[in-house]
């Protein structure tokens, strides 16, 4: 019970999660200024933006739904906290596991971009509306991909597991080589996820303000903004312990920096992608998805269906 | 000024969100708010972030001065920020309706409409000048704070 409560609240929970979202929000900004040529914020910029916002005031339009509107960062927060609970980190051991726990995560990931849209939708304002429509739009376009790319990984490692996967994966590292073209479909598909440039058309804010997220401020702000940072790093987890999780072989505190550094590498590559590529429009990132990521993301589960044949 | 206190001060100081509003200027303020923007003068540097929504911005930089026309949605974007708010009233136009002051169409300065923090002259404000006066703007934040501060015995 104490371990169960310690792992849901400290340790891989709601704390730890927090600084490391915050931490890595710091890591995404910095390196996005850096490349940029410019100097960047201080390291203790996420954590300054948080406390203020904690202090301000909390302003509701009033013709928008008070249950909905309050209700939905809370739920997109609590999906992505539960996300981690699932993601093996030490060793080959998440918090808890059974068969087919991807699937759910996958499914847990998507919440968030559910309640967005459900508070945008609740918040009655012009932009907030267009911006949920946009990211539901969204939503179906690069969610394919990520998930047979994702799925494929899994299929070549005979598992729903991700504990399973992870120590597939750690047996035979060569493995991972194959799954190269669903690695970089996932990291593509998971700036649309995160909504970030590229694909940040749903809060693309020279056109529609801030998206769903326009009548929000104070502490729902500040919340809505650390659901990023977290499904950022769960994202980012979740993308190693698919497709590298070479952390698994090495002792317990080694292979959990190990694995760090490896987030590390990926929320790099995120930022690296989000500089080098300015935002599509809505039609163009639909087009891209269906007409390029599909078929890619179909090539990659034919290639692991075969292998998996001529393998065994 | 207990801890909570002081760290919310230092969060407000060292994160300000700006909204950058043009009440009828001639544009050559708003190209120079967009200059300090820009990776030459890098402001992100003192946590300064350009933001699109009202709702999400501390500073509001307003630059020109009042028009009659523009006068009630000035109200309307103050009125959307979430406290603690401020207004910074950037180019001599915005300070006091400058050379417009006078005309059938103009109110006069922001402060005319809007309680204003601070105020940053020049035909333009340079960039250099904006990041002087917001700073001056938070730094005063702290010393007003602190004032608050009871006596001890």
């Amino acid at each position: 019970m104490a371990g169960t409560l310690f792992s849901i609240l400290i340790f891989p929970g709601l704390l730890f999660l927090c600084i490391a979202g915050l931490i890595f929000e710091y890591v995404d900004r910095k390196a996005y200024a850096r490349l940029q040529n410019r100097v960047g914020p201080p390291w203790f910029q996420p954590f300054a933006d948080f406390i203020k916002l904690l202090g301000k005031e909390n302003l509701m339009p009033c013709a928008a739904n008070p249950t909905m509107f309050n209700l939905a960062p809370l739920f997109a927060f609590a999906s992505v906290v539960t996300v981690f609970l699932y993601i093996p980190l030490w060793q080959t051991k998440s918090s808890f596991s059974f068969d087919g726990d991807i699937i759910m995560i996958l499914y847990l990931l998507t919440i968030p971009t559910l309640a967005f849209f459900i508070g945008g939708w609740y918040s009655t304002s012009l932009f907030a509306r267009l911006g949920s429509v946009r990211a539901v739009t969204q939503l179906f376009a690069y969610e394919v991909p990520l998930f047979m790319s994702i799925l494929a990984s899994a299929l070549l490692a005979d598992s729903w597991s991700l504990q399973k996967i992870a120590v597939y994966y750690a047996q035979h590292p060569a493995y991972c080589l194959f799954n190269s073209v669903g690695f970089a479909i996932t990291l593509i598909t998971l700036l649309g996820k995160l909504e970030k440039a590229p694909f940040d058309i749903p809060e693309a804010e020279t056109e529609i303000v801030a998206g769903p997220f326009t009548e929000y401020s104070g502490k729902l702000l500040a919340l809505l903004r650390l659901t990023i940072d977290i499904e950022m790093v769960a994202g980012a987890a979740l993308v190693v312990a698919v497709f590298f999780p070479f952390a698994l072989m090495f002792s317990p505190v080694v292979g959990f920096i190990v694995f760090l550094i490896e987030v590390l590498v990926v929320v790099l590559l995120l930022s690296l992608l989000r500089t080098i590529i300015a935002r599509l429009r809505i039609d163009q990132m639909i087009d891209f998805c269906w007409k390029w990521l599909v078929p890619l993301a179909l090539f990659q589960l034919l290639l692991n269906l075969i292998l998996k044949g001529a393998l065994s | 000024m207990s801890l909570a206190k002081k760290m919310m001060t230092w969060a407000r100081i060292k994160s300000p969100w700006v909204i950058h509003f043009n009440t009828g200027a001639c544009n050559a303020c708003d190209i120079e708010i967009v200059a300090s923007l820009t990776p030459r003068y890098d402001i992100e540097r003192f946590g300064v972030q350009l933001k699109g929504s009202p709702r999400h911005a501390d500073v509001l930089l307003c630059s020109g001065p009042v028009t009659r026309q523009i006068e009630d949605r000035l109200v309307r974007i103050y009125e959307q920020m979430a406290e603690p708010k401020f207004v910074v009233a950037i180019g001599t136009c915005a300070c006091s309706g400058g050379v417009f002051n006078g005309c059938y169409n103009i109110k006069g300065g922001i402060n005319s409409t809007i309680p204003v923090s601070a105020f940053i002259p020049g035909c333009p404000a340079s960039p250099k000048a904006i990041m002087d006066g917001v700073v001056k703007l938070l730094m005063s934040l702290e010393s007003t704070e602190e004032a608050e501060k009871p006596k001890s015995p």
